[in-house]
């Protein structure tokens, strides 16, 4: 009982923030004695439906580019995580090192060297250039994560597998990855995460070309829209939202844990 | 049994990190055999095992099953089953899922699948099982399912890696008895691993024995209690009577006295054993060969045998196990008979046997 009263008064100080802009999307005017709003209005959320305001354009980006971009973090992860969880060679130190390195270092000390390359490959200002720039701080994040997952990884269990006659791949499939699933998810949650919110690679690359949701965001942040801004904030929190409710439910499965070792 | 040969490992060997783990091995095993590979840990037994499962491959040497070669074909390929000591199922699939593994990675029908899962499982006493979680499961029922799952995909070899020594003791007779059933009943050809010398008894045909790597005696369990090839074997199977004696043919003399033996003719120094259940205990001389005077020092009962330590007057040590209604005390004098049939010498008279935690020597 004492456990659920502290765990809602968790949830609430963590959503309390989140308020204000909830009042704020519904809010006709909302100035300074006043504690509510006198007029409410549904007109924001309206807003959002329509074309003018580019949310729906802005969303779909989004999750066209986060998702691709999570995919091929996953396709470069996966291989580099295993490695370098379960195997020893040298110079292992320096490349771990060398991956945290776009983490460590501004995007802004590095972004006129990629756009000069951009340029000349023909990739700035499309969609295919923006996924590939997000792989920058997706990647590091999405390796470093598989590599703790796989160095907890039994490989007595693939060795199992194949003895009882599992191809290669079905054991990848059919053993490994239901094994790991759960590290698989948190780095996809973060590799999607990184991606959605993405503002200043996005920013430079897309040259205004490509839309994002944060990109709206702003926009219509510097076009002084108190109410139409909160509406597009808790619009792109949503999906995030949704991800964790769902990796939550895959988090807690006791059987895909057990897979990790002696968790 | 039909002939040897049937699974034949040549001159295997494998080296980790250039010190060899397992060392120019021979072994031919027979169709429908149980063999046990038995030597203490670190020995290279189951690097073996894993050799022939194919998850390692062998610097040299060759395996062959019913003459193919295995070096090149994959694990998945091989028809040869490998059960590992943690049982090891996978903790994503039921009980039902886990037997049924291998036949769905070979696309057997989902009929054929599920009437095949539930007739081993019934065989393994688990009936009724299939739709657990292995986390549902206690040690001795994740083995059995374990072994379930490796026989249901009809192995040609079935390999077990210390199955049982995770196992309570009491529980592992019962597993030790279904294994053998399991065997008996399916004719699979069997190779087990193990450190324990009394499972290697009960469960094989045959034993072979390893130290640091190399195969030192392949025998039948009576044969390894009975002629050990040297001191080192005598010592794993439990000997604790070891003497330094000058023999002269079939004489040996002790520092307790003369003895005759029925073994090998030999000269010069040699080391003696004999198993301590081979002595005999007489309170009067009776008859005049191989008695040694002696002076009970220790008594200890075990229930089903007392465990005596002996002393010569010169000072030789022994151990005797006698039956618990001979009751000796401590400080008495009697005679120990040493049966000529019983006392085995070998040439060489080195340190009784490599310790169970001696590390491995670093070979140029």
């Amino acid at each position: 009982m004492t456990r659920k009263v502290l765990l809602l008064l968790i949830i609430g100080v963590l959503f309390l923030p989140f308020l204000p802009l909830l009042i704020w999307s519904f809010a006709q005017g909302w100035y300074f004695p006043q504690l509510l709003p006198e007029q409410w209005t549904v007109a924001n959320w309206q807003a959002i439906f329509t074309a003018s305001t580019k949310v729906g354009q802005g969303f779909v980006q989004s999750l066209a580019i986060a998702s691709l971009a999570t995919t091929l973090a996953l396709v470069v992860g996966l291989p580099a995580g295993r490695a370098l969880g379960l195997m020893e060679f040298p110079g292992k130190g320096a490349i771990k090192l060398f991956l945290l390195l776009p983490i460590i270092v501004s995007p802004l000390a590095t972004l006129m060297g990629i756009q000069f390359v951009l340029i000349r490959l023909g990739l700035s200002g499309t969609l295919l250039g923006v996924v590939l720039v997000h792989l920058l701080p997706t990647i590091p994040y999405m390796t470093l994560v598989l590599s703790s997952v796989y160095a907890n990884f039994d490989l007595s269990y693939e060795a199992q597998a194949r003895t009882l006659g599992a191809s290669p791949m079905q054991v990848l499939s059919q053993v490994t990855l239901p094994l790991i699933a759960p590290g698989v998810v948190v780095g996809a949650l973060f590799a999607f995460l990184i991606s959605w919110n993405e503002f200043l690679l996005t920013f430079f690359v897309g040259s205004g070309r490509v839309l994002t949701l944060p990109m709206v965001l702003f926009t219509s942040l510097q076009g002084g829209n108190t109410g139409l801004t909160a509406a597009i904030a808790i619009t792109s929190i949503l999906p995030a939202l949704v991800f964790l409710l769902f990796s939550s439910r895959a988090l807690s499965d006791d059987a895909a844990i057990g897979g990790l070792g002696d968790v | 049994m039909s002939e040897l040969g049937y699974l034949s490992l040549q001159q295997l060997t494998k080296r980790f990190r250039g010190v060899p783990a397992v060392n120019d091995l021979w072994l031919e095993i027979a169709a429908g055999e149980r063999l046990s590979l038995l030597g203490p840990s670190g020995c290279g037994k189951s690097t073996t095992l894993q050799l022939i499962a194919g998850i390692l491959r062998p610097d040299q040497g060759q395996i062959t099953l019913q003459g193919r070669l295995l070096n090149h074909v994959p694990p998945e390929r091989r028809e040869i089953a490998l059960v590992l000591q943690k049982g090891l199922l996978f903790p994503h699939l039921s009980v039902g899922e886990n037997v049924a593994f291998g036949l769905k990675m070979r696309g057997v029908s989902r009929a054929e699948r599920e009437a095949r899962t539930l007739a081993l499982l019934d065989q393994v006493q688990l009936t009724g099982f299939e739709d657990r979680q292995p986390a549902e499961l206690s040690g001795g029922q994740a083995q059995r399912v374990a072994l379930a799952r490796s026989l249901v995909i009809r192995p040609k070899v079935l390999l077990l890696d210390e199955p049982l020594s995770a196992l309570d003791a009491n529980l592992r007779g019962d597993m030790q008895a279904l294994i053998r059933r399991l065997q008996e009943e399916t004719g699979v050809t069997m190779v087990i691993v193990t450190h324990d010398q009394g499972e290697a008894v009960v469960m094989s045909h045959r034993i072979a024995l390893m130290f640091d790597g190399c195969l030192r005696q392949v025998e039948t369990p009576e044969g390894l209690y009975q002629r050990p090839s040297d001191a080192s074997v005598a010592h794993f199977f439990g000997g604790v009577n070891f003497f330094t004696a000058t023999a002269d043919n079939h004489r040996l003399t002790l520092a307790g006295g003369d003895v005759l033996t029925t073994d090998f003719p030999q000269q010069g120094t040699v080391q003696v054993t004999i198993r301590p259940e081979c002595i005999h205990l007489l309170a009067d001389q009776i008859c005049g060969t191989n008695l040694l005077p002696v002076t009970v020092c220790q008594n200890r009962f075990t229930g089903t045998q007392r465990h005596l330590n002996l002393q010569t007057p010169a000072g030789l040590e022994l151990q005797a196990w006698v039956p618990p209604s001979q009751n000796w005390a401590i400080g008495q004098t009697a005679f120990a008979h040493l049966p000529p049939d019983a006392l085995w010498s070998f040439p060489t008279p080195t340190v009784p046997a490599p310790q169970q935690s001696v590390p491995k020597a670093l070979s140029p």
